[in-house]
């Protein structure tokens, strides 16, 4: 996909929730996490954590098994979104998707997904330490290209201040 | 670290994992009753048409033994009960070009019809209309029936197939075993309706012909469910990781009771020797409701448990973490 997409520093992530709360809020306006687009996946003993919601896939497995065309790429936003006009609650995108991205919201029972909050995330305002970030697709590989390349001048001894 | 060392600690990995494996829950038991009497409708539309075609039926006994679309449509109801939102159960119509819901909304749609109609035309000399005069119409309702019973037992296997994520799912086994079963119980439940007509209106012979080939049919169907069923579990076993937790789960772990009670004690086992019993004795008829009654429970926890057991990775990280765990919680023992 081109355009914007959410980038999650796990690193970073301190499993506070706050992205959930945020995203809850703005979408159905009660402070519920259950209800919450994006989910932090949790090793506590690990002491990892790890907000994860749609990656917005290529060939979507999501869009492919929906039987009433709810989950659909929208070429315009270059996204996967659900019609909450047409969603039935079947639940199949759930069990379809990899990463268990799209959620049942048991109020309004249908399945919900991350919208990017319409081009401005609440989880990325939200984020304290700045775990998930909003940034161009390509930006994304510069930045972990950059970020090797620091690792790698890190063990070089004396590379790193030049 | 030594090879045998490190084999060892996968094997130990693998045990301590499979105790933390829960079935899944997004789709419930409404999916198992669906794809259970949608299997149960079409396999006994499809038996009757073929014996029919055979000629073991008699006229008076047709409509006793073609209630099978009536069975898909209440199934078909249980479905629509685990929709969200069951008013909007029409928009499944809107994508039959790659989701298996959508197609199977237009092959139960027309075996439902279908079935009905020739459900329907059976029932019409019963009051006083004569359907003789209607053979070629009944003959091609027939045939057309007959293909979309199959297709509606098939496409059972092929819907939870289709959410190809699943490893414990994603196979054509499975379209195998749930047609199997679906033909296997068809035939038991034509064998009850045929019999408990013959008892209760006592006035036509007993169907011996019909009653014989059935429980032929019925046998060697059983055999094919429990090779299927070994070769489907075997091939899942070896597949990928989560495949490996959905057959321990039935075999030991969260299923095991709906597994070695439901499907194999009284799927298989009884209903073999008490069929077995039966064949030699004609006369006790209750051991024909009771090895039907068994076979028709274990055809609904197969459902149940393959179901139940489809469960799949959360997240490509989690294996690799829990991978870490278990390998850190071993360094310390």
């Amino acid at each position: 996909m081109n355009g914007k997409v959410l980038v999650i520093d796990h690193e970073k992530c301190t499993g506070c929730r706050e992205c959930e709360l945020a995203c809850s809020v703005y979408h159905t306006g009660s402070s519920n996490p259950s209800r919450s687009r994006i989910k932090v996946i949790k090793w506590e003993w690990e002491g990892l954590y790890l907000p994860m919601t749609c990656q917005n896939c290529e060939k979507p497995f999501c869009v492919e098994v929906c039987p009433t065309k709810a989950c659909h790429v929208d070429q315009g936003k270059n996204r996967v979104v659900i019609d909450a006009d047409k969603c039935i609650g079947c639940k199949t995108c759930i069990l379809a998707c990899p990463f268990g991205a799209p959620v049942f919201d048991t109020v309004e029972r249908i399945t919900v997904k991350c919208d990017y909050c319409d081009g401005d995330p609440q989880c990325v305002r939200f984020c304290e330490v700045e775990a998930i970030k909003y940034v161009d697709v390509s930006q994304v590989s510069n930045d972990k290209q950059y970020a090797a390349a620091e690792k790698l001048a890190n063990l070089i001894p004396g590379a790193a201040k030049e | 670290m030594p090879e045998d060392k490190i084999e060892s600690t996968e094997r130990i990995i693998e045990l301590l994992k499979s105790r933390d494996i829960k079935p899944q829950h997004e789709w419930g038991w409404q999916v198992a009753v669906y794809l259970y009497l949608a299997g149960i409708g079409s396999g006994s539309l499809a038996i009757g048409i073929f014996m029919d075609w055979l000629g073991y039926i008699p006229d008076d006994l047709r409509p006793m033994i073609l209630w099978g679309p009536i069975l898909v449509a209440i199934g078909a109801l249980f479905l629509v009960l685990k929709l969200g939102i069951k008013k909007r159960f029409l928009n499944t119509i809107l994508n039959p070009w790659t989701s298996w819901l959508s197609r199977g909304f237009y092959i139960l749609s027309a075996c439902i019809v279908v079935g009905m109609i020739i459900l329907i035309i059976s029932i019409l000399p019963y009051l006083g209309i004569n359907t003789g005069s209607w053979s070629a119409l009944l003959l091609a309702l027939d045939v057309i029936g007959f293909i979309l019973a199959l297709a509606t037992a098939i496409y059972t296997g092929i819907l939870i197939q289709s959410v190809k994520y699943v490893a414990f799912w994603n196979t054509s086994f499975l379209p195998t075993l749930f047609t199997i079963s679906a033909l296997s119980t068809g035939t038991i439940a034509v064998m009850m309706s045929a019999l408990a007509y013959n008892i209760v209106t006592a006035s036509s012979g007993y169907p011996g012909q019909l009653m014989t080939s059935l429980t032929v049919i019925e046998q060697i169907l059983i055999v094919l469910e429990a090779i299927v069923l070994v070769l489907y579990m075997f091939t899942r076993y070896r597949a990928e990781e989560y495949g490996r937790y959905s057959v321990r789960l039935l075999l030991w772990g969260n299923l095991k009771y709906i597994f070695w009670l439901g499907i194999i004690i009284s799927g298989f086992f009884f209903p073999v020797i008490l069929e077995g019993i039966y064949s030699r004795l004609h006369d006790q008829h209750f051991l024909l409701f009771l090895a039907g009654g068994f076979l028709l429970l274990g055809g609904f926890f197969i459902r149940y448990a393959v179901v139940y057991a489809g469960i799949k990775d959360q997240h490509p990280m989690q294996q690799l973490l829990e991978n870490q765990r278990y390998l850190n919680a071993l360094k310390q023992e």
